[in-house]
């Protein structure tokens, strides 16, 4: 006898469950395959509207987490080929290449992540104050640095300098432990 | 790796500003492919650039000056905190109960269609995104607030909501007054009862008062404009300047439950296997959802139409209409017309729901359907005449029951032509409304025609129309009673 079909409500919550514990990995993923983030926002607005469509379709004995890389790295794909006109981007091959690295390293980009709040909290607060302004939603950089009285390429280059002052700090922090 | 040599970093930094030349991306392509370590190094990069974004979505903004002389909110006291959590959370409209216990809501949804948003979340200053459908809040004090799809908004407080695109109507009680609403190009604070707020995609800002007043000002000016029941205004960021109103423009809280009901019993899907049904008849001249991302040829906006994420033409401009051209230059003895129309303005000498380009005296059986200054009907074909003992003044066949009372909501129209039988038929919700008899009756003539409007001018359709369809036989009672029941987005 088949199980009888979930009511809309628990189908909802299931998706929401499951949708919620992977989010940052699925944005992460997107995030890698994109240019900026403003397209990866905008990719991944799309991939959620694509994975509650077809939730139905989704098969529970897959990871719903592979099952959504797979829904991104398709929702990147055709994003891509409406930007070739006008942007440069990645071929396929590249972007086969990040994709596949992505998803075997997604526990170590978690861990990456999870560092990154701590090392945030050790910024000095100049530079935690930037970081604040600039990533905050509907931030341009222009505005931001006219508001600071820097160019917009000085904005840019502070920036690069506080993410890789940040990702030094976040290798240092997954540093596997000397046993004592 | 430990860290990007100069050049990498260069290459970096213009390809996550979107900036980088095709040289720059060849370059970073081949250095991906043959350097494992500068690889995972590229990763790592993007990682924390998405992570930052994440960790700071929920920060509160800088408000603009001018609109927080109006009514600035109470900011949130442990935001800092509270933005770690709730980082990153763009919405379907997602679920953020879980982690925040402890504080009181800004606002609950009390309703919503077509968006996996469950009722009774509840929100506090996460940004809500949906692409589809719409959501009602109601915040602590009482205030209903509709967000229609697709929209991007945020509440700032209990008595604040921020928009950055999309549609927003709300229902203001006396003890939540000063209710305001903020978007990119100024606010708007409420002194009582109710009001709609868009933001376009194209940029700019529109505020509707339906009932009460309204306060609104432009960022960037020191003018406030005050706005009574009736009137609306666009903000531009230093300027603001009237507008006519669109109260139908927005989905209002009334309206939400029956969308709500009409969903959730199936409706769309109902309507969906009718429509595929009607695409087999083999008298279908033509049948129009503006589904689909093709291009529709002509000037209007895309708007929701009656299901949550589906598209409608929206005719608001001066000069707003859609060109098709169906059924060639053929003569037709019997002409169905039917849409799913939703009408703002009435009053307006004629509003067009379908006008053939041509009405001359050597090509009679031209046909224009219309909504005329009474809110009836009209089908006007050139050269017909009305049999002795018509009521109509005007000389053409029109409707009796006006479509008033339905302003602000989805109604079907329909009009059945018989030139056999000399008759016009009108059907309003498809209930028949009224049979008109002509004396003379020219087969009807299709071709290059406007919806919405005719010759771009003087006709606009003030409102969207969601699908219309002509077929070359005469509809019967039943079949248009069928069209709508299956069609109607409401329960």
């Amino acid at each position: 006898m088949q199980a009888p079909d979930p009511t809309p409500e628990a189908r909802q919550q299931n998706f929401l469950r499951l949708f919620m514990a992977c989010e940052p990995a699925i944005r992460a993923f997107v995030r890698s395959l994109v240019p900026t983030l403003s397209d990866s926002n905008d990719v991944m607005q799309e991939v959620a509207v694509v994975l509650w469509q077809k939730f139905a379709e989704y098969e529970t004995t897959e990871d719903f987490r592979r099952w959504s890389f797979r829904v991104a790295k398709w929702k990147v794909l055709s994003w891509r080929r409406d930007r070739m006109r006008d942007r440069h981007v990645f071929g396929d091959e590249t972007l086969e290449l990040l994709a596949h690295e992505a998803e075997t390293h997604t526990e170590k980009l978690e861990a990456q992540r999870e560092a990154l709040r701590e090392c945030l909290g050790r910024l000095p607060a100049a530079q935690r104050d930037l970081v604040d302004k600039a990533y905050a939603p509907h931030t341009r950089i222009d505005s931001l640095a006219a508001h600071i009285g820097v160019t917009a390429m000085s904005l840019y280059k502070k920036l690069h300098r506080i993410r890789t002052l940040l990702i030094d700090c976040t290798r240092n922090a997954l540093l596997p432990r000397r046993p004592q | 790796m430990k860290e990007l040599t100069p050049l990498q970093a260069s290459w970096v930094l213009d390809y996550v500003k979107g900036t980088a030349s095709e040289e720059v991306v060849r370059s970073l392509e081949s250095a991906l492919k043959t350097d494992g370590a500068f690889r995972a190094y590229f990763l790592e990069y993007l990682n924390v650039d998405g992570a930052l974004s994440a960790e700071t979505a929920a920060h509160p903004e800088v408000f603009p000056e001018n609109v927080s002389t109006l009514q600035k909110p109470p900011r949130p006291r442990r935001w800092k905190a509270w933005s770690r959590v709730a980082a990153g959370i763009v919405f379907l409209g997602l679920a953020v109960a879980l982690w925040s216990r402890n504080r009181a809501p800004y606002a609950t949804v009390c309703a919503a269609t077509g968006t996996p948003v469950p009722v009774g979340q509840a929100v506090h200053s996460q940004s809500l995104r949906f692409e589809t459908g719409a959501v009602e809040f109601e915040t602590a004090k009482g205030a209903r607030v509709v967000v229609e799809a697709p929209a991007e908004v945020r509440f700032e407080s209990g008595d604040c909501l921020r928009v950055f695109r999309g549609k927003v109507a709300a229902e203001v009680p006396p003890a939540a007054r000063g209710f305001s609403v903020l978007t990119p190009d100024g606010g708007a604070v409420d002194l009582g009862t109710r009001f709609g707020v868009e933001v376009q995609n194209t940029g700019g800002s529109e505020v509707h008062v339906f009932e009460g007043e309204v306060i609104a000002q432009a960022r960037g000016t020191t003018q406030k404009r005050s706005l009574h029941t009736g009137e609306a205004a666009s903000l531009n960021v230093g300027a603001s300047a009237a507008r006519g109103l669109r109260s139908s423009s927005f989905i209002q809280p009334a309206e939400l439950p029956a969308l709500a009901a009409g969903l959730a019993a199936g409706q769309r899907d109902r309507a969906n296997a009718h429509w595929r049904t009607m695409l087999k008849d083999p008298a279908l001249i033509a049948a129009l959802d503006f589904e689909g991302s093709q291009p529709l040829e002509g000037k209007h906006r895309i708007a929701q139409g009656r299901w949550p994420g589906s598209r409608a033409p929206e005719f608001v401009n001066v000069g707003d209409h859609l060109r098709v051209e169906v059924g060639g230059e053929r003569e037709y003895a019997q002409l169905t017309l039917a849409a799913w129309v939703r009408l703002d303005h009435l009053g307006e000498p004629y509003q067009s729901l379908y006008h053939t380009d041509g009405w001359t005296a050597n090509a009679p059986g031209q046909v224009h359907w219309m909504i005329t200054q009474n809110a009836t009907m009209r089908l006007a074909l050139r050269g017909n005449t009305l049999a002795a003992g018509s009521d109509e003044q005007n000389g053409f066949p029109d409707s009796k029951t006006p479509v008033l009372p339905e302003r602000g909501r989805w109604i079907h129209l329909a009009a059945v032509y018989d030139s056999r039988a000399h008759t016009v038929r009108f059907y309003l919700n498809g209930v028949f409304d009224k049979e008109t008899r002509q004396e003379t009756a020219w087969p009807a003539r299709l071709g290059p025609a406007q919806i919405g409007n005719w010759n771009q001018q003087d006709r606009k359709l003030s409102g969207r129309i969601d699908e219309i369809m002509l077929i070359a036989r005469p509809l019967s009672d039943e079949e248009i009673r069928e069209l709508h029941d299956s069609g109607d987005p409401y329960r």
